[in-house]
């Protein structure tokens, strides 16, 4: 027989209609099982919206600090040593971090840290918060400048300048309304010009990046931090920016071999440094959420497939009840195939009403924790297409036995059912 | 009927040859039809009488390829369907056999027209003219003004009626009917009685499973089984005609 596609979609439509009859006619039943299907569609979608979030939640703020960049840090109990060498702690200077950006290639800017929380008060009003000390390069890698006035320059970190960039959420407690610029604030009683307010930048999981301020790091070095740090010229990390699409790998290994040369690392001794990159950072979140997802998967999907064993049971009983139905239609010329595509579209139709109704409530279920609780849950096109496919695939490999049991059933045998 | 016989005018419609049904029930052998050969040809109309359990029944599910024969051989139309698979029998019971059952049989909570669309389903008719099609044959049996309605709010004569009408839209060559006025009074059971005998002077072969000699005496020919056994085949003397033309709908 020629496979004629209009044909086929008519006797598909034909076994769509018997479905949703049959479904109907015992309504409270299709209903209970379509429940089963429901919660299961539900809770997966949910889990893999959960698992998508949290990994656009981490996504976000590894962006909203600066992508494509490499950080340093020290490790300051590396003991190196070894035959007439003394041990020496490990260690990151300024001119580390210099000779990096003359020899690495691809290097887009720079940026020493130090960081401590202070106290920042104006005409009594007070508040404590931790800033940054820093170059002018921070603010090209974090992609952070100032709205309001300008941001630290070259100059404040020559001359040590008394000059502070406050974040909105600072701005706003000790000066309210008012334009911060070009007044004075007192950084642990000492006395700083506010020279600018950064952008506004948010809060990721509910830690606010703008309750911050930044200020030149030979002022915070000078002024605030310079006693806890082995010596004069000691970072407590950098940041190197690379450009964008550059390889975060080959600027890794670039960067170990400047330090490595710099600090004489013999081969196979431990490093001083430690040398981490976003792309790392992406790699392993993506690892975390990644168990997540699948954790949470996993036990969503045992409801689906109690759900799908509804679906099987429930197709057994509709077979036993409708043999009598299924003889005449054989007795009416239905071939087996016939038999067990109707019964196969009855299971398919059940699930794909269950899905359907379980994606809309995953839908809203999602949308509603994303405007209350400040958590992403995204149900994309591809999570609702997959979902209402999966229902199908349930409906076919649950309703597959009940619906070749049905299509083996002899036509005299089933029409003599009582 | 438009489709013509593949073998020539003589050959029989429906022809048996030493067909044999035996079931096995709790280690015994019970033989319900016992080595049949006979044929019925075209335009025939028979009544295959017996008691219960004489095999008539078995004989008709067999003849009807709804029954696989324990050995023997039944030729529709000259073709051997010993061979055939289950879809080429499910084809010929669409294509050439119309079945009529004692209780109806028809599809709860659909419309006449849908019940009587179903064979043409299977037959792969689209969906417009499997209405245009069903809708002829309701008209044809007096149910115009029934068409929409669901067979419960239908008489029994009337759910006969759309029965029938199913059976027939497919336009087969035989018209197998078991017991078909079982479930119907004397005066229903006349008038589906008529109906049958107008689509046998319209040239379809009828085959009724009776156990009513009234019933029986409708048909042309008659044929009574026993124990499995055909214990008379003789043609119908002093044969009832329907009367009431006015179908009572």
């Amino acid at each position: 027989m020629a496979l004629n596609p209009a044909k086929m979609i008519s006797s598909w439509a034909v076994n769509v209609r018997i479905a949703l009859t049959a479904l109907r006619t015992n309504l409270m039943r299709s209903m209970l099982t379509m429940l089963g299907v429901l919660i299961g569609v539900f809770a997966v979608t949910l889990a893999v919206a959960v698992g998508n979030g949290a990994q656009a939640s981490i996504m976000d703020s590894i962006n909203n600090f600066g992508s494509n960049m490499a950080i340093l840090i020290p490790e300051p109990d590396t003991e190196r040593g070894g035959p007439g060498r003394a041990l020496e702690r490990g260690r990151l200077t300024s001119r580390d971090l210099s000779a990096v950006e003359r020899e690495v290639p691809g290097v887009r800017a720079v940026a020493p840290q130090l960081r401590q929380s202070l106290d920042l008060t104006v005409a009594g009003t007070s508040t404590t918060t931790t800033g940054t000390g820093t170059t002018v390069g921070y603010g090209i890698i974090t992609n952070h400048q100032a709205t309001m006035g300008r941001y630290i320059n070259d100059g404040d970190v020559r001359t040590a300048a008394r000059v502070v960039v406050l974040g909105r959420t600072v701005s706003e407690a000790l000066f309210g309304e008012i334009d911060p610029v070009g007044q004075s604030v007192r950084l642990d009683g000492v006395p700083f010009s506010v020279v600018g307010v950064l952008e506004e930048k948010g809060s990721t999981f509910g830690d606010d990046s703008d309750d911050t301020f930044i200020i030149p790091i030979s002022t915070m070095r000078q002024r605030f931090v310079g006693d806890t740090l082995p010596g004069p010229d000691d970072l407590q990390l950098a940041f190197v920016g690379f450009e964008e699409g550059y390889s975060l790998r080959q600027a890794k290994q670039d960067i170990t071999a400047v330090l490595k040369d710099r600090y004489r690392v013999r081969d196979g001794d431990p490093n001083p440094f430690r040398i981490r990159t976003t792309e790392e950072f992406i790699e392993e979140s993506q690892t975390v959420t990644g168990i997540l997802q699948a954790v949470l998967v996993a036990i969503a999907s045992i409801s689906l497939l109690v759900g799908g064993i509804g679906i099987m049971n429930i197709m057994l009983v509709s077979v036993t009840e409708r043999t009598r139905e299924i003889g005449l239609r054989m007795a009416l010329g239905a071939r087996r195939s016939d038999i067990r595509n109707q019964f196969l579209v009855e299971a398919a139709v059940l699930c794909v009403l269950g899905g359907a109704v379980g994606l809309i409530l995953a839908w809203v279920s999602g949308a509603a924790l994303t405007a209350f609780a400040d958590f992403p849950v995204p149900i994309g096109l591809g999570t609702a297409f997959g979902a209402i496919v999966f229902s199908a695939l349930i409906g076919l490999a649950f309703g597959g036995y009940p619906a070749i049991r049905a299509s083996k059933l002899s036509p005299i045998e089933a029409l003599r059912t009582e | 009927m438009s489709e013509t016989a593949k073998a020539g005018t003589d050959t029989p419609l429906v022809e048996t040859r030493d067909l044999i049904k035996t079931y096995h029930l709790g280690g015994e052998t019970i033989h319900a039809v016992h080595g049949v050969s006979l044929s019925i040809a075209r335009g025939e109309y028979v009544a295959i009488m017996g008691a219960s359990g004489s095999g008539k029944s078995t004989f008709m599910n067999m003849i009807g390829c709804l029954d696989v024969p324990t050995s023997g051989e039944v030729l529709i139309d000259g073709i051997p369907t010993s061979e055939m698979t289950s879809d080429e029998l499910a084809k010929l019971r669409n294509q050439k056999i119309g079945f009529v059952f004692q209780q109806f049989n028809l599809l709860a909570r659909t419309t006449s027209i849908d019940n009587v669309a179903v064979p043409l389903i299977y037959a792969g008719v689209d969906t417009e003219t499997r209405r245009e099609r069903a809708t002829a044959k309701l008209i044809d049996m007096g149910l115009g003004e029934r068409l929409m309605n669901t067979p419960a709010k239908l008489s029994g004569g009337q759910q006969q009626r759309v029965a029938i009408a199913r059976a027939l839209v497919t336009e087969p060559l035989i018209l197998l009917a078991d017991e078909p006025t079982g479930a119907l009074d004397s005066k229903t059971s006349e008038d589906i009685m008529m109906v049958f005998q107008q689509l046998n002077e319209a040239g379809i072969t009828v085959i009724v499973v009776t156990h009513e000699n009234e019933i029986a005496d409708h048909a042309k020919r008659r044929i009574e089984f026993r124990d499995g056994n055909v214990i008379e085949d003789r043609p119908v003397t002093n044969r009832i005609i329907a009367r009431e033309p006015e179908p009572a709908v």
